[in-house]
């Protein structure tokens, strides 16, 4: 089984997705042989209401629920988050959250993201950060978006203990508490393996060495990326074939509390 | 035959790890199915002054001895040493058995001092990979940097040279890039960088042609790989692109003598 921590549907507003529908996405997922995804919506990341861009998530994926497990964009900056929060987890089955701090312009250490970190950890959600969603030398002229530093991401663990979150599409965690075996954070994070390297540099391997095989998790990025790099990092891993199965799936499961489902 | 057509070697600063990375290469290649490596090394200081690109180039001749089966090799220059830049073009291409030349950003491809490098690879048969990216911001670090339309203007200006335009996933817009070699028909494209974007590879085969690209990584080696495994065309387009179109090229030296 495969499970993917790291997929959209909908649409990028500065280039054209393909395979970006419920069907299409599916076709690339069976086309890799991946079973399932955490899926939010593209779409939110731009939306001032984001929670407009979740329930086009949910309706697109209704008919799909066995393969589409729908994660919620949570703006906490916006006016009455926490219905949206609500709506997401208790009426349209959310397992876990995207969060956009850059793209929606508020800070990790802010109270209200604080707030919302305490809230999902209370209906357990999984808390999901893509360090970043595009590459920064493609971006388009009219926006410009850091992405998120790794140290705030420390630092909000670090807050949180109670909470699980995954990290997407980031690297060089290795050169980060965050990939640190010495360091005191929590071990409630897991890492994407969307931009990690499996050969060279085997960011990878290290990180099963520094934090755990429990830690890492398949992540592609599809539709936006290919999802065939990411496989092909997990065939040429330098690791135990239980390991392996741990990053595609077992770990996913256990995080999204479908392990014994 | 499969052929990373934009590769690096490590520059060796003393005491680092260079022989450690080097290996690593080989043995990422090994893995991934990789048979042949085409290498450059760039001088960490640019731009390059003739020492600075003749030790470069030093060490990859040695690179090349190492691991002769798998390091072919680019001669790097800094086109404006102009008579130092062309003598160790002429040297390592046929001394040394190098395979072609690698410009970086100390010029714009299309700016004059660049034309004498490209006339002599097309007395030698051999092909320019040159450095490129276009982003809609302005890249402070590379004031000079090429983009996919000056390659398709000096490639327009010199159709009989082998004119590849780098990495098409580690420049940018690719999707620009891609538009922007579409006028000229002899220049190459390398798909190599780290940008793996869904599409890319399809929209290069329809606009390009499949004949026009060659598969690269340019060190980031699952992505390479992965977006060519991943992407929907031909088997016949994915022979041509991993290694048919290279060897074309390669073969166009002996052409020239």
């Amino acid at each position: 089984m495969i499970v993917d921590m790291s997929a959209y549907l909908g649409h990028w507003p500065f280039r054209r997705l393909r395979h970006n529908t419920a069907d299409g996405l599916l076709a690339l997922m069976d086309r890799a042989g991946i079973d399932m995804a955490c899926t939010s919506s593209a779409g939110a990341i731009f939306y001032k209401n984001s929670q407009a861009g979740n329930e086009e998530l949910a309706e697109q994926i209704a008919p799909h629920r066995d393969r589409l497990i729908p994660f919620a964009v949570i703006n906490p900056t916006y006016a009455d988050w926490e219905h949206d929060l609500a709506v997401c987890a208790d009426e349209l089955g959310a397992r876990g959250l995207r969060l956009y701090p850059n793209y929606h312009n508020y800070s990790l250490a802010d109270a209200c993201c604080n707030e919302l970190i305490a809230a999902a950890a209370d209906r357990d959600l999984v808390v999901s950060i893509p360090v970043r969603q595009i590459d920064q030398r493609q971006r388009h002229w009219l926006i410009e978006v850091p992405d998120v530093a790794l140290h705030d991401l420390a630092a909000l663990v670090a807050r949180h203990p109670g909470a699980r979150f995954v990290f997407l599409n980031g690297l060089n965690f290795v050169s980060s508490p965050l990939g640190s075996a010495d360091d005191d954070l929590p071990d409630n994070y897991a890492i994407g393996i969307s931009r990690l390297s499996a050969v060279m540099q085997a960011e990878i391997k290290q990180l099963l060495e520094t934090l755990g095989t429990d830690r890492v998790v398949f992540a592609t990025g599809m539709p936006f990326k290919y999802p065939e790099p990411a496989l092909l990092k997990v065939e040429v891993l330098d690791a135990a074939e239980e390991e392996k199965q741990a990053i595609l799936a077992g770990n996913a499961l256990r995080l999204l509390g479908m392990d014994a489902d | 035959m499969v052929i990373d057509a934009h590769a690096h070697l490590a520059w060796r600063a003393e005491g680092g790890d260079w022989e450690e990375r080097d290996r690593a290469l080989i043995d990422a290649a090994d893995r991934l199915g990789i048979d042949r490596l085409c290498c450059s090394i760039l001088t960490p200081a640019r731009p390059s002054d003739p020492d600075g690109f003749r030790q470069a180039n030093d060490w990859v001749a040695d690179g090349m001895a190492r691991y002769p089966d798998h390091v072919l090799g680019y001669c790097y220059v800094n086109p404006g040493h102009g008579r130092e830049a062309l003598a160790e073009i002429r040297h390592r291409i046929e001394d040394d058995g190098f395979i072609g030349v690698k410009l970086y950003n100390e010029y714009r491809c299309h700016e004059p001092v660049v034309w004498p490098v490209v006339e002599l690879c097309i007395e030698l048969g051999v092909p320019i990979l040159h450095h490129a990216g276009h982003s809609h911001y302005y890249v402070e670090a590379q004031p000079r940097m090429s983009d996919g339309g000056m390659i398709a203007e000096l490639a327009n200006r010199y159709p009989e040279a082998m004119i590849i335009c780098g990495h098409i996933g580690g420049g940018g817009d690719w999707e620009w890039t891609i538009e922007a070699l579409r006028h000229a028909p002899t220049a190459f494209l390398d798909t190599s960088g780290s940008v793996i974007d869904e599409g890319m590879i399809e929209m290069a085969v329809d606009v390009l042609g499949a004949d026009r690209l060659l598969f690269a990584c340019d060190m980031s080696m699952t992505a390479g790989v992965g977006k060519i495994r991943g992407a929907r065309i031909s088997d016949d387009d994915r022979r041509k692109i991993l290694g048919g179109n290279m060897e074309r090229i390669l073969a166009r030296r002996g052409e020239a003598r």
